[in-house]
């Protein structure tokens, strides 16, 4: 199996470096060809290496170039990477597949070839960053890859709207990046080698402070890419004027980068030995989740809309992944688990419904023409192809069952149920703040996506557009079934999920999730600690071994079981939810079928109270929508009403009233404005010593030639 | 703080039982002309001459009172030598002249009516008696008969005006939005023939001009009693008693 | 615009002669008739001045405009109504072929309708009035430039051949991105509400701009009254709007009595007021009911409809009809009333009166009811002045005007009453007038039947051939005016009706606007118009 691994990724770069040398040689329709084929056979390698090593026992390494002074160069795939391996790989294969008919349909516009010598330029520099195996590795595919993202960014016709969107995500970038390796620096300070096991050595001797150190730098320099407050302010400019055949990997593989990144860094190689540090992650990660979906919610740009959602998400898994730091740090190692298993997990569903939404926006936006939600509706009618797969979109990340959006977002509520375990008071009642907050996201996410499917497809038709495609091409078609079968999968069986992402949490957290949530009913013929005897007594008493031949081993519901002070248990199951509503379905159907024999229905226009027409401008706006979440957090969005009210007579009689929204964002407000105005008032301040005048400079001169004296004289 | 459960309860019982009883409390009808036999023909065509709509025809020396035109205003009951007979009842309902029968509604409606009510161009009595059906004197909900805001969800339609122009649409667009089985109730002399505005460029001149009318309610306005028997006549629980042009008492 | 004190003490008939003459000249010409002053306005274009002058300095009301079409001009007549001195009229004549006549808008607001009434129905542009058309005759089933109230346009024409606009569409104010307008009606409520359609511009919670479309109830009184008798239009005056049935017959009936110069007997004088108080008595307890109904309180709101189920079968016990219809005639009433009639009807306004007494106390002390209403719908004092609000909403914003005070009628000026007045201006204060209303109702009511002698009951009156009458109330919603004008042959050639909802609704968007959604059926409760009252 690790030879599989192995070879399949090493096949990978061979197929890749071919692709991205033909792409410069070839014509543009040959590339496009070029990116949905050789592309698709890349995804689909990543695919077998991940799924490899996750089914194998042992690492895969590989050891490259020897730099001469520095270090070796190699490449380590071990469980952590190929879970993300395997995610990028199929957020890569609906992509191929997505790609080439939206570059057809507008080939005249992008140079297809440019495109495809990035889009594997992109795809190797990602590879090579999961499966690292030495810090040189890892930075070097880093900033390649900023700087092929921000390419990528630039390419298309979006950004006129925004010209500075790509350049700001490149600065961030750069600045994440200068924090990150100066946390490596400080972590390979004591260290024999660059490998990532001298590094773990090297860090096991970390004073606290130093830890304290590497933790925030490295936190911050990642969490630029994956969208943390207060550093996230790129990412809604950025994907909105990304071009729309790359928006889905930006926000399927390269928002990965950001969480693999902190895992790596301080989940793996730093083992964080205070509390704090888990903590400040948690509530980072809860905070910057509710600022996204708040911004989501009001926001009728559908690519804006879809990426502060994806900030929201990434406030989650940050959440789930300080929870485990913190569960580790106490050295209760279960919870951690649970944690590291609902991080991964809802990181793994989120680039699958992401991308899956925005590869939707992407053909909404070429069908329509507008992005805008107020301008949309009744596209279920003419698009009635892309509604469905785009309700499957919502409904996952919605956290509806029986989507995979709901399975990770339950485990992530119930490892804050965990933090009973936890030894101080004030760290309980954190963990509860910020479980309550992220309940609170949770019920806005639904509220989001509500708006966001019901204005965009169902009601009647707002705008003035007209319909410049007829459906979506088979390809886009097949990507984005794909990902939405993908996405019930992972809701329907998570049993089998979390035993393969056991894989990975089990070295990092100490504990096997499985275990714990997926305990082997069926195959436990005594009891051990996990399960009293009297427990699989009850167990078989209930008749729960009915049906074990055809069940898996360790069955299809989830389980979480209490403490021995606290022994409930909260059990749940897609899987037999799926069946049992198929089941009522069916029978409904039938007996109501039965009943009602043959009833004609008659159909007619909506009911309005008798106007002569129901008019688009009737119906609720997503503005409209969302309205009483502007109003309810007003305090928090703070929104400047300019209103112009044109009178011809007198206030009695207005023919017109203007009105316009100007918001400034939360984390501009309260950190980038007033740094940027503090640094303007200092400049201001300094400007003043520029006055012109030569005798001026001179004295400057003077003056500072006598405070070098006198400095000299002290010493 | 008004402790508004215990004001209700004191205040007791205020509905009438009627159907089950009859109601006849002062005030609770204004009553209605009734045929009345006069000594000679004069009187009579001298009655009939006191009506301002030509509701009283003289028949020989009998006053026949046609209570669909008539609009209640008394002329022909005081201040003039040959007052005609005045009744106390309100159970006027009755069928439309063209038509001589009424399909009440199926017996599921029977203690289930929902009840949709379009004001087209009513000078506002119809409409308020309408409204007094769901005070505490009359409550038709003991009758399990609710008023619906939606003609979806309505079996039911009581028209009331004589159908202003400008409400025809709206009155056409709500029956369409009825689902079967539905009937259609002309309340009060406008609905039924037009009242003091007939026919003009503004008004259709009464219900039956616009849509097919199932049962008519003479008045005006017909009070809530009135309206009520009409209703349960809909719904097939009693009975109309004034058949066509000539009232039977 | 000023909205500035008059800055005259009430002037009486000489002052204000001398002021208008002194600063128009040769511009009019003031003459006194009954029943007040008429200033003929020979220069039309010191017609807004004019207004100017008395709706603003010489701090009067604007009673309405009536356009008649003589046989070779046109003849508007403005009327205002001042303190001190009565009505004064302005008349402006023009010949017909003038297309346009100077808005008085710009000065005057609430001419805003009156204006936009004449040209729908008569045709005639008022120069800058900015929003003309699509008023009465809804632009999206009739088509332009009927003019209904023509002498040329036969009412009879049921086959008249109208052409609906399928394309129309509403103007809407508000542009603001994701903005939209709610429609409410013409159908709403189930159908109990009286057909208005209501739009409702919003982005979401808050209503920014609210625009009435009246006129679903257009029967076209005023022009199928034409060519009628007397007796008939009088069935016609009481039957447009029957919650203010009496009012209006009572208003029509004084025109044709101003008309004929006659004398009515005290005693009908004396019955017409207990019957007019008894009507307004019986219209506010259903204005009451209705606001409780909106504040969905259902034992208040039962309470206020036993109230008023009560006084409808005590009016159809002493009167035969439970809305008062047919009772009155030019020359008094059409029957007479015994004492112990007299008797019981004041046992029952008596009981009417004393359970409003505790309905008003238990709304008081009730926080969550008055919570819907306080600081809801509020029209301040300048704003109902400057629109010139009329009836209990007026007296709610501090326009402290009462036709029964201003120009007694009836025996008015023989009874002790107050017209109670809030400066608020919200719903709480609008229901504290109407409580307070009903309770001076139920006081007038007494002393009108103490006051009453025998002796006749009518005198009729015949109105001679071509005479003009003008007739007011003070109608339970506010001031209701009738004029008539009788041809040669004792027919009505023109029959004119200002009702006080007609005035009122156009002060309605200023108390819905920059209110919740749920408060709007408040404030339309809490307004209780009629619709019907003001369509005609």
């Amino acid at each position: 199996m690790t030879a599989l691994a192995g070879g399949a990724l090493l096949v990978f770069f061979i197929v890749c470096a071919i692709a991205l040398v033909l792409s410069t040689l070839v014509s543009d329709l040959a590339a496009i060809i070029l990116i949905g084929w050789q592309g698709g056979i890349c995804s689909i390698l990543l695919m077998l290496a991940g799924a490899a090593r996750l089914t194998a026992g042992a690492d895969f390494y590989q050891p490259l170039w020897t730099i001469h002074g520095v270090g070796q160069l190699t490449l380590r795939l071990d469980a952590l990477s190929a879970v993300f391996l395997f995610a990028a790989g199929l957020v890569y294969l609906s992509c191929c597949l997505f790609a080439p008919g939206r570059m057809m349909h507008s080939r005249n516009r992008y140079p297809a070839k440019r495109y495809a010598v990035l889009h594997f330029a992109l795809m190797i520099s990602v590879v090579l960053i999961l499966t690292a195996g030495d810090a040189l590795t890892f930075l070097i595919s880093w900033e390649c890859m900023s700087i092929v993202t921000y390419l990528l960014v630039n390419h298309g016709q979006e950004r006129q709207a925004d010209p500075y969107a790509g350049y700001i995500m490149l600065a961030m970038s750069e600045a994440g990046f200068l924090a990150v390796v100066i946390a490596f620096l400080i972590v390979a300070g004591g260290a024999s080698g660059l490998s990532f096991s001298a590094l773990r050595e090297s860090a096991a001797h970390l004073s606290s402070q130093a830890e304290w150190g590497v933790f925030i730098l490295a936190f911050f320099g990642f969490g630029v890419k994956c969208g943390l407050v207060p550093v996230n302010f790129w990412l809604p400019r950025c994907y909105t004027a990304s071009p729309a055949v790359f928006v889905p990997v930006l926000a399927g593989v390269t928002l990965n980068l950001g969480f693999y990144g902190i895992l790596r860094m301080n989940g793996d190689l730093v083992p964080l030995h205070g509390i704090g540090p888990g903590l400040f992650a948690l509530i980072l990660g809860s905070v910057t989740a509710l600022v996204g979906i708040l911004y989501a919610t009001t926001e009728t740009d559908l690519k804006t809309m879809l990426a502060h959602s994806s900030i929201e998400n990434a406030g989650i898994i940050v959440a789930g992944i300080g929870a485990f730091v913190a569960f580790r740090s106490s050295a209760i190692a279960v919870p951690a688990a649970i944690a590291l298993t609902a991080a991964l997990y809802h990181a793994v569903n989120h680039s699958l419904y992401k991308t899956l939404l925005f590869e939707g926006a992407g053909e909404i936006e070429s069908a329509v023409g507008t992005r805008d939600m107020d301008q949309m509706g009744g596209l279920i009618r003419a698009l009635p192809g892309l509604s469905v797969v785009f309700l499957a979109g919502c409904l996952a990340i919605a956290a509806a069952p029986p989507f995979n959006g709901f399975v990770s977002e339950w485990l992530t509520l119930q490892t804050f149920l965990r933090s009973a375990l936890l030894p101080s008071a004030l760290v309980k009642v954190i963990f509860a703040l910020c479980g309550a907050i992220l309940a609170l996201t949770a019920a806005l996410a639904v509220t989001c996506f509500v708006r966001t499917y019901a204005m965009s497809f169902l009601g009647i038709r707002r705008g003035d557009w007209h319909f410049s495609v007829t459906g979506l091409s088979r390809r886009a078609r097949a990507s984005m079934i794909l990902l939405a079968a993908a996405c019930l999968l992972l809701g329907i069986l998570p049993t089998f999920a979390i035993g393969v992402l056991d894989r990975a949490v089990e070295p990092l957290a100490g504990a096997s999730a499985t275990t714990v949530l997926v305990p082997p009913f069926f195959t436990a013929t005594e009891s051990n600690g996990q399960l009293p005897a009297a427990f699989l007594q009850d167990f078989h008493n209930l008749g729960a071994q009915t049906g074990a031949p055809l069940l898996p081993g360790r069955g299809l519901v989830l389980l979480l079981r209490g403490s021995e002070q606290n022994p409930v248990v909260f059990a749940m199951s897609p899987s037999y939810g799926v069946a049992a509503i198929a089941i009522f379905l069916l029978v409904a159907y039938v007996v109501v079928g039965r009943l009602t024999r043959r009833r004609a229905a008659a159909g007619g226009e909506v009911w309005a109270g008798g106007i002569p027409r129901l008019l688009p401008e009737m119906t609720y706006t997503a503005t409209g929508f969302s309205n009483p979440v502007r109003v309810v957090f007003q305090a928090i969005f703070r929104p400047n009403i300019v209103e112009d009210a044109r009178e011809t007579v007198a206030v009695h009689f207005r023919t017109a009233i203007h009105r316009k929204r100007e918001e400034m964002h939360l984390v501009d407000r309260l950190f980038f404005h007033p740094i940027g105005a503090a640094f303007g008032g200092i400049a201001r301040l300094l400007a003043g010593m520029h006055h012109g005048v030569l005798s001026g400079y001179v004295s400057y001169a003077l003056v500072f030639l006598l405070v070098i004296l006198f400095l000299y004289r002290l010493a | 703080m008004s402790f508004w459960f215990w004001n209700g309860i004191t205040r007791g019982i205020q509905s009438t039982r009627y159907p089950a009883a009859p109601e006849t409390a002062p005030g609770v009808s204004p009553g209605r002309p009734v045929a009345t036999m006069f000594a000679s023909a004069e009187e009579a065509a001298r009655a009939a001459a006191n009506c301002p709509v030509g509701a009283i025809t003289a028949r020989d020396r009998e006053a026949v009172i046609d209570l669909g035109t008539c609009i209640h205003c008394q002329r022909c009951r005081f201040g003039n030598p040959s007052t005609v007979h005045w009744g106390n009842d309100f159970e006027w309902t009755r069928w439309p002249a063209a038509k001589k029968t009424l399909e009440p509604l199926p017996a599921a409606f029977t203690r289930s009516l929902h009840i949709m009510v379009v004001d087209a161009g009513d000078c506002g009595a119809c409409l308020h008696e309408i409204k007094q059906l769901n005070n505490p004197f009359y409550n038709i909900h003991r009758l399990g008969m609710f008023f619906t805001a939606t003609p979806r969800t309505a079996d039911v339609l009581l028209v009331v005006g004589p159908v202003s122009e400008n409400m025809r649409e709206p009155l056409l667009k709500t029956y369409d939005a009825m689902p079967q089985p539905k009937r259609v109730v002309a309340v009060g002399a406008c609905a039924i023939s037009g009242g003091v505005f007939g026919r003009t460029f503004a008004s259709a001149g009464g219900v039956g001009m616009v849509l097919p009318v199932d049962l008519e309610i003479p008045g005006n306005p017909p009070p809530p009693l009135a309206i009520l028997h009409g209703l349960l006549v809909v719904t097939g629980r009693k009975e109309v008693l004034t058949k066509g042009e000539t009232s039977l008492i | 615009m000023t909205s500035a004190p008059p800055s005259h003490s009430p002037l009486d008939v000489e002052g204000l002669t001398v002021l208008l003459e002194e600063r128009f000249r040769a511009g009019l010409s003031v003459s006194k008739e009954s029943p007040g002053l008429v200033i003929r306005v020979l220069n039309l274009s010191l017609l807004p001045v004019v207004s100017r002058v008395l709706f603003w300095e010489a701090g009067g009301s604007f009673g309405g405009l009536i356009v008649e079409e003589r046989l070779r001009e046109w003849r508007l007549q403005y009327l205002f109504l001042l303190q001190n001195i009565g009505w004064v009229d302005v008349v402006v004549r023009a010949p017909l072929d003038q297309k346009t006549i100077p808005s008085i808008v710009a000065e005057v607001h609430a001419a805003d309708w009156y204006e936009r009434e004449a040209e729908d129905l008569f045709d005639i542009d008022f120069e800058s009035h900015p929003r003309l058309g699509d008023f009465i005759l809804h632009d999206e089933t009739w088509q332009e430039h009927i003019a209904p109230m023509r002498k040329a346009f036969d009412a009879n024409a049921h086959n008249f051949e109208r052409k609906p606009n399928e394309k129309w569409r509403p103007k809407l104010v508000v542009k603001d991105p994701g903005s939209f307008a709610m429609p409410v009606g013409p159908v709403y409520e189930g159908g109990l509400g009286e057909p208005i359609h209501f739009l409702l511009e919003t982005v979401g919670e808050d209503v920014i701009r609210e625009v009435p479309r009246l006129f679903y109830n257009y029967r076209a009184v005023e022009k199928i009254a034409e060519g009628k008798g007397v007796s008939e239009v009088l069935l016609l005056a009481e039957r447009f709007s029957a919650k203010s049935a009496f009012a209006h017959s009572l208003a029509f009936c004084q025109a044709i009595e101003n008309a004929a110069g006659g004398k009515v007997p005290s005693r009908a004088r004396r019955l017409r007021v207990v019957l007019a108080e008894l009507e307004r008595l019986r219209h506010h307890a259903g204005a009451i009911q209705g606001i409780c109904q909106s504040t969905a309180l259902s034992v208040s709101e039962a309470h206020a409809a036993i109230i008023e189920e009560q006084l409808l079968r005590a009016s159809a016990a002493f009167t035969g009809h439970r809305y008062l219809f047919g009772l009155n005639a030019p020359g008094g009433l059409r029957r007479d009333f015994e004492e112990t009639a007299c008797r019981d009807l004041l046992r029952a306004i008596d009981s009417a009166d004393s359970q409003l007494r505790t309905l008003e106390e238990r709304l008081r002390y009730s926080s969550s009811f008055l919570d819907r209403l306080e600081d809801v719908g509020a029209i301040t004092p300048e704003n109902a002045r400057d629109l010139d609000l009329v009836g209990p909403v007026g007296r709610a914003s501090g326009v402290s005007r009462d036709l029964r005070k201003a120009c007694p009628y009836a025996t008015y000026s023989e009874y002790q009453f107050d017209a109670p007045c809030e400066q608020e201006g919200d719903g709480y204060a609008r229901l504290r007038v109407l409580f307070a209303e009903a309770r001076e109702s139920a006081r007038l009511v007494h002393q009108a039947v103490n006051s009453l002698e025998p002796g006749d009951s009518s005198i009729p009156v015949e109105a001679p051939a071509s005479t003009v009458g003008f007739g007011w109330t003070e109608a339970p919603i506010g001031a209701a005016m009738h004029g008539v004008r009788l041809d040669s042959e004792g027919s009505v050639e023109r029959y004119r009706i200002l009702t006080p909802s007609f005035r009122n609704w156009l002060g309605f968007h200023v108390a819905v606007e920059d209110f919740a959604f749920q408060d709007f059926p408040i404030i339309l409760a809490t307004f209780g118009l009629s619709a019907t009252e003001c369509d005609r």
